[in-house]
């Protein structure tokens, strides 16, 4: 067709996401959706297939299409012109029930020409934990309200009893209701524009330029694949579980055009929420697929046809009804983001080509913590802090991690001001800051994580409580690149301070500046829900992303930089990158340095092994 | 000719080489990293406080027995095998 009208198209269709993603924040008041981006809005053709990914959280790209394509399967030709289907069962399409999606049928004179479709995180679920989370759930049915398909509007009017009866079943149903409302109202957008579009161009020729537009990007791709080396590249994630470990193999073959990501090996599902069904895990390698592979491809079903998924039924990433799943999304799909992440890496580092697009595995762990509790307002709160949002960037091969720098499966993640939570939340935060060391040491360094200290303050009841789904507190999963380390794992402390009133460090108001520094008892806490009460403090710590590169080939002007911000300390600048720094950061001696990184490459290498 | 594996390792005649120093780490289209140097040490403390998970978790760092440049790492348990990368013919 015209390339002109072709490329108008194309771009007007990105705008109507946009859009939509806009709409849907503005009506939100929830601060996971406007402030932390969890969030998703597509388009999608009339067979419930992928036209035009948006941003958001990118592993819900194609279980929306699943979602799609399920609501036609149920709902066949009674599907009319202004009706919105709510789903939200994993084991349907979607990713856990917190997750809700609404599917919105476009009609052109009567005709089902496109979906809408897009999802937030509800601010509760009617699950046994408040927001969603359930770590103790032993099955799906205490992880809350689940649909398969259920129609919420018909023809442009609510089904208020099918509405009632969904905010019957959740806390807080004044902002669910407002969750639901957003997506209506990004729905109600998107088809309208994508109408007006119609409209402008025709029919015939925007279903043209829509088929065209799947079509460039497979062959984008399948061309893209050809250019990269046949191989296949093993990466492995563990999920620890109050002291049990969990395994997601993966092993990625690229043969010519095609890609097959194999999950042979990994763990019988778990009988944690850990676990994802399989179009949570196809979502999951597709996340990072998008932006490594298609920075510069539409992400639409042209993309999916090249790829192949192999995850064995009954695993931690293809697991079986009723297993729980509702820690899916900062589980097994995560860990399905991360291994995928860091094989797309390798195979991109393989290649002349496209080794500047290698990176090293991001910010590989949500701590996904959700308070909940009375606040100072009077209101319930219930909510995620969304510095698990925040992130870190993991080192490429020309360029260091990005401090705080997000992640991979959401380009538009982001962290919420501590004003913004502290007027949400009975809290007061102590500090909030990059952590020293936490990025991994590489050639080129991974992004640091942060750390946050928290206390009640202002709390009608004395404090509140929180869930805390903190697997990955004992293996670091931000995998690094060409021998760069990875990055530091989380950490979750709980600080005991009972005896505030009486501790003589507490003199000072305890305003304490570092976890050290902090009175009480420390108990390392990751899973389950836990009370903040009284003087106590949460710190928690998240990852830095991998490094790239042998640490000793970092410029030592680069790790001198580093101990000055107080990203990197001295002594891991001598232990690991063999600079030797005085004590005042001045200046590195590089005579010193030299001789320290001979002995350190030295000693790498047994005796036996360089005879 | 040579062909690059990785920022790391080439193949050059054949073989499979660290591409500082040359030294030869098994045939092309093979598993190399049992011809590495390898050290595994604890990951905890292994690049400062924050490495603090668990007593058993270990980084495998593989290096040219040549050089001792670092060629791989992986995060690992003590028990399970190595993540075996192969470029095919």
């Amino acid at each position: 067709m015209d390339p002109i009208t072709f490329s108008i198209i194309r771009h007007r269709l990105f705008r109507i996401v946009d859009e939509a993603v806009i709409t849907l924040k503005h009506v939100s008041g929830s601060a996971i959706t406007n402030e932390g981006h969890d969030l998703m809005v597509s388009l999608y053709r009339a067979d419930g297939s992928l036209l035009m990914g948006g941003v958001g959280f990118l592993h819900h790209l194609t279980s929306a299409a699943e979602a799609c394509k399920a609501t036609i399967r149920r709902f066949g030709d009674d599907i009319a012109e202004g009706d919105v289907f709510l789903l939200n069962d994993p084991y349907t399409a979607a990713l856990h029930t917190s997750d809700i999606y609404l599917v919105a049928p476009i009609h052109y004179r009567g005709e089902l020409v496109a979906w809408s479709a897009c999802f937030v995180h509800v601010y509760d679920i009617g699950a046994t934990n408040p927001g969603g989370f359930c770590p103790d759930a032993p099955d799906i049915f205490t992880e809350g309200f689940s649909s398969p398909g259920i129609r919420l509007v018909s023809g442009g009017r609510v089904n208020q009893d099918v509405m009632d009866t969904l905010l019957n079943m959740v806390r807080s149903p004044e902002m669910v209701a407002l969750d639901m409302s957003s997506m209506i109202a990004c729905n109600n957008v998107a088809r309208e524009r994508m109408l007006a579009l119609i409209e402008k161009y025709g029919h015939e020729t925007v279903d043209e330029a829509c088929r065209t537009l799947i079509e460039q990007s497979e062959t984008l791709l399948r061309e893209r694949l050809r250019e990269l080396p046949d191989g296949s590249w093993r990466s492995r994630q563990y999920i620890d579980v109050n002291g049990e470990v969990f395994k997601v193999n993966l092993t990625m073959t690229k043969r010519d055009d095609g890609l097959v990501f194999d999950f042979s090996g990994s763990s019988p599902q778990a009988p944690h929420a850990i676990n994802c069904t399989k179009w949570a895990s196809l979502g999951g390698l597709f996340a990072p697929l998008f932006p490594l592979l298609c920075y510069d491809i539409t992400w639409n079903e042209g993309v999916v046809r090249p790829i192949e998924m192999i995850a064995p039924e009954g695993s931690i990433v293809n697991c079986t009804r009723p297993a729980p799943v509702s820690v899916a999304t900062v589980g097994a799909i995560q860990s399905v983001n991360n291994a995928a992440c860091a094989a797309i890496g390798k195979m991109l580092d393989a290649s002349e080509k496209y080794a500047g697009e290698a990176t090293a595995v991001w910010h590989a762990n949500h701590f996904a913590v959700f308070m909940f509790g009375r606040n100072q307002h009077g209101g319930e709160a219930i909510g995620i802090l969304t510095e698990t949002f925040a992130g870190s960037g993991g080192a490429r091969n020309f360029a260091d991690g990005i401090d705080v720098g997000g992640e991979i499966p959401n380009p538009i993640s982001r962290m919420a001001n501590v004003e913004t939570l502290e007027t949400i939340f009975p809290l007061r935060y102590l500090f909030r800051r990059r952590m020293t060391d936490s990025g991994g040491p590489g050639r080129y360094r991974g992004g640091a994580g942060m750390e946050i200290g928290l206390t009640p303050h202002d709390a009608p009841d004395g404090g509140l409580h929180y869930v805390v789904s903190g697997k990955g507190a004992d293996f670091p999963m931000s995998e690094g690149l060409a021998g760069g380390y990875p990055g530091a794992p989380n950490s979750y402390i709980w600080v005991k301070n009972n005896e505030a009133g009486t501790d003589p460090r507490n003199a000072d108001a305890g305003f304490g500046q570092s976890v050290d520094d902090l009175p009480g008892e420390q108990e390392r806490i990751s899973w389950g829900v836990f009370p903040l009460m009284g003087d106590d403090v949460l710190y928690l710590r998240w990852n830095g992303g991998g490094g790239y590169g042998d640490p000793l080939d970092r410029e030592p002007g680069s790790v001198l930089e580093d101990c000055r911000a107080g990203v990197v300390s001295r002594e891991t600048a001598a232990r690991v990158y063999g600079v030797a720094i005085d004590e005042d950061l001045a200046a590195f001696d590089a005579a010193a340095t030299e001789a320290r990184r001979r002995a350190l490459a030295a000693a790498r290498v047994p005796a036996e092994a360089a005879e | 000719m040579s062909r690059r594996v990785s920022s790391t390792l080439e193949i050059d005649g054949g073989e499979i080489r660290c591409r500082k120093c040359g030294h030869a780490l098994g045939p092309k289209g093979a598993p190399w990293k049992h011809a590495a140097a390898m050290t595994e040490i604890p990951m905890r403390g292994a690049a400062g406080i924050p490495y603090s998970g668990g007593e058993r978790v270990v980084l495998r760092r593989f290096a040219c027995p040549g050089c001792g440049a670092l060629l791989d790492s992986e995060t690992a348990l003590p028990e399970d095998p190595f993540l075996d990368d192969v470029l095919f013919d």
